[in-house]
């Protein structure tokens, strides 16, 4: 099979602090659903961060969609970027746009037109629960809105590659259900999943393969 | 309904920047309406001295002055280009005498010079060397002042003001790039939350600064307007307290403003190169700003 993401020996460190992560290695292969578990400072969101470019390692090697990040060009990062969506612990919504305007921010960002975006934006508010918060502002949505409105503008763009950081940690069961769901659809599509999360009802099914962080290595 | 703006209108610093552009906008107004003065009272005045010269008859020993006047006046008159020539009074010559001399009874005493105003045709002008040859050479006491020496030294503080008006406008313009180039990176820091979301949501650079250049374009337009209305108003106020018939800068101003309808147009088009330019000038720095800030990063 085709592996989507492969890390090697991947070690790093915020300025000259102590290794966060330390010869993390392992590789997802495209179309698994995975989780990421461990408890909290394990270096989960590091972990993520790394895998979706926000950070670079301080060593060891990442391949993504078959190509080792050190030698892309920062031209290049945006067209790999648009082939992941992510689902950010603290949700990154833009406050000054609407609800409907953050879902659709990734399409945008791809050149798409408001009118080819407009049904498929209010679908997937549909699908989360949002489609009467469209116009809204994200200060004016409960926590548990805006994870939804996070996970609806990760998946927008339907993505090669889906990385979430706890994007159930603000629901109530039922609707985490629901969103897994939702995971899982993308996932049938042939989208690559990676959920971290220290949430034992997500992590239920055995099936799914879990990787286990702490102290910065995987066990 | 279009999507909302990414920048938003409310972010710092695009309130100050707008205010700053507008004072740019009002000063740049003033400093055009300044120039489009100076052009209209130079090309005014230097059409009037040109279309006038002055012959000058001295009292020599032993000449008729009164003889010498008209003969002046028969060589003007035969001189094709000339429009008219008159002789001015005793009176007219004392009348010009008097703010330097006082009314003295004593005027009159003095061998005061005939001066004969002459008007030429500022289409077809003469040969003013040749008159001035030929009143020489056949009127006793003659000179010819052709108001050249006037013309040039006018035509010279002109152009010192013209040049003065346009390097001001070069320095509002200097001012407003810097202004833009500041409230860019302040932007950028201010709104660096949005900036990290547009990065990781896929957005490259050309992108960003689109979004960067439309709040500029926004905030710039309606900040020129202001301005340019602004200075707009101070020229209006300028043309309506001055007196009717005084012939100074609010006659002028008048003018200017409240012209017929073919010249208030090119006027007020004139005046509206200012929001123009200032929505452009802030456009392509900005935009060429974020570029550079964001490739620095």
């Amino acid at each position: 099979m085709l592996k989507l993401v492969r890390l090697e020996n991947i070690g790093l460190k915020y300025g000259t602090g102590p290794e966060i992560l330390r010869d993390v290695s392992f590789a997802l292969e495209k179309g698994s659903f995975s989780f990421l578990t461990g408890p909290s400072g394990a270096g989960k969101s590091s972990l993520l961060k790394l895998l979706f470019l926000s950070l670079r390692p301080t060593r060891g090697l990442i391949s993504l969609f078959g190509r080792d990040i050190a030698s892309l060009r920062r031209s290049e990062l945006p067209s790999l970027r648009r082939r992941i969506g992510v689902v950010f612990q603290d949700f990154k919504l833009i406050d000054h746009m609407s609800a409907f305007d953050n879902v659709a921010l990734p399409l945008r960002a791809a050149g798409r037109r408001p009118e080819s975006y407009r049904g498929d934006v209010m679908e997937l508010l549909h699908w989360v629960g949002l489609k009467a918060y469209a116009h809204m502002l994200p200060p004016a949505l409960s926590g548990g809105e805006k994870q939804r409105l996070a996970i609806a503008r990760a998946v927008v763009a339907k993505p090669e590659l889906l990385l979430a950081d706890e994007p159930t940690g603000n629901v109530d069961p039922a609707l985490a259900e629901r969103l897994l769901r939702l995971f899982h659809e993308l996932n049938r599509f042939g989208t690559t999943v990676l959920i971290a999360t220290h949430d034992p009802n997500l992590l239920k099914d055995a099936r799914l393969e879990v990787l286990r962080l702490e102290k910065g290595q995987l066990h | 309904m279009p999507p909302s703006a990414v920048i938003s209108a409310k972010a710092q610093p695009m309130r100050t920047l707008t205010l700053a552009m507008a004072v740019m906008c009002y000063l740049a107004t003033l400093a055009l309406g300044a120039l489009m003065l100076i052009e209209a009272a130079v090309s005014q005045w230097v059409s009037g001295m040109a279309s006038e010269a002055t012959v000058e008859v001295r009292q020599l020993s032993g000449s008729d002055l009164e003889a010498e006047t008209h003969k002046a006046l028969a060589i003007l008159a035969s001189t094709p280009g000339v429009s008219s020539a008159r002789a001015l009074g005793s009176e007219d010559v004392s009348a010009l005498l008097e703010p330097w001399l006082g009314a003295s009874p004593a005027l009159a005493e003095l061998p005061l010079p005939r001066l004969i105003s002459v008007s030429l045709d500022s289409k077809v002008p003469p040969d003013l060397a040749r008159l001035e040859k030929r009143l020489i050479a056949d009127v006793k006491g003659a000179s010819l002042d052709t108001h050249l020496l006037w013309q040039s030294q006018f035509t010279r503080a002109a152009s010192t003001l013209r040049s003065l008006s346009l390097a001001i406008l070069a320095l509002i313009a200097l001012s407003a790039t810097a202004l833009v180039i500041f409230a860019t990176r302040s932007v950028l820091d201010a709104n660096r939350g949005v900036i990290e979301v547009l990065h990781l949501v896929g957005a490259d650079d050309g992108f960003i600064a689109r979004a960067v250049k439309t709040r500029f374009l926004r905030s710039s337009f309606v900040a020129g307007l202001l301005g340019t209305l602004g200075g707009l108003l101070t020229f209006a106020a300028l043309g309506l307290v001055g007196e009717k018939g005084d012939s100074g800068l609010s006659a002028a101003t008048a003018d200017l403003l409240i012209a017929a309808p073919s010249v208030a147009v090119a006027t007020y088009a004139v005046f509206l190169i200012v929001p123009v330019a200032a929505t452009l000038l802030s456009m392509v720095t900005a935009h060429l700003a974020v570029l550079r800030q964001l490739q620095q990063s």
